[in-house]
């Protein structure tokens, strides 16, 4: 299974990333979720970007709160707008899921 | 009889996604027209301080006008500033997420003369012990 995920929050509380399996998968930061992408908390990445996956992040919802694709704390991670989003649901991946 | 009244707010959530953190600076600044309701010698004092992922509310150059046609709270942080309400930011927050003190929210571009204040937790400790009423968001 090809999976997306759009994880918004930046106070998880949810278990179900840590779980994830696919043989693909690609996690999109939104919203509050790009704190995740931006910030080292005691020196130290998130944990979520920990996870053998693709990593994107919304320009929009960055740029918004302040930052921008200068501040991404990981080379992994890959700026995108909308449009790069719709492309990832509907030409990449078999679902999406909003956690 | 003169009294004056302190409210802290403490704001703990990060800016966008809940209203929270936006009421916040809008209570605050709304507290000085209170002041019609007062008596003679009766003042309302609000401070905002930003702890935890509150501090988020103060970095400068959100651009959710230009994405989402909304004003940021870093316009209402300005705002505030600019009718010479007290800001505190936890220096501690700050560090722990790697927000240096120049991506902070300056005041002075609406010609505000005050400008946030990075202070130790234990500043804003003092605050919330010398404070009358302590209202989170």
């Amino acid at each position: 299974m090809k999976l997306g995920v759009i994880l918004s929050e930046a106070v998880r509380t949810e278990e179900t990333y840590d779980r994830l399996q696919a043989e693909k998968l690609s996690v999109v930061l939104a919203g509050n979720g790009i704190y995740h992408a931006v910030s080292k908390k005691n020196g130290k990445a998130s944990e979520v970007l920990s996870k053998k996956a693709d990593f994107y992040v919304l320009t929009e919802d960055l740029e918004s709160r302040g930052f921008t694709a200068g501040d991404l704390v990981d080379s992994k991670i890959k700026p995108i707008g909308f449009d790069g989003l719709v492309d990832l649901i509907m030409d990449q991946h078999d679902k999406f899921i909003w956690l | 009889m003169a009294r004056k009244l302190k409210q802290l707010y403490l704001v703990q959530r990060p800016p966008i996604k809940s209203e929270n953190p936006k009421l916040a600076y809008t209570h605050a600044m709304a507290s000085q027209t209170a002041e019609i309701y007062l008596e003679d010698g009766e003042e309302v004092i609000p401070t905002l301080a930003m702890v935890g992922d509150g501090v988020y509310n103060v970095v400068n150059n959100q651009q959710l006008m230009k994405h989402y046609g909304l004003n940021s709270n870093e316009n209402h942080v300005q705002m505030a500033l600019l009718i010479d309400l007290k800001v505190l930011v936890c220096k501690e927050d700050l560090e722990a997420r790697g927000i240096s003190a120049d991506r902070l929210a300056d005041g002075s571009a609406l010609g505000a003369d005050m400008t946030i204040e990075v202070v130790p937790f234990s500043e804003i400790q003092k605050e919330m012990e010398a404070t009358d009423q302590i209202l989170c968001f």
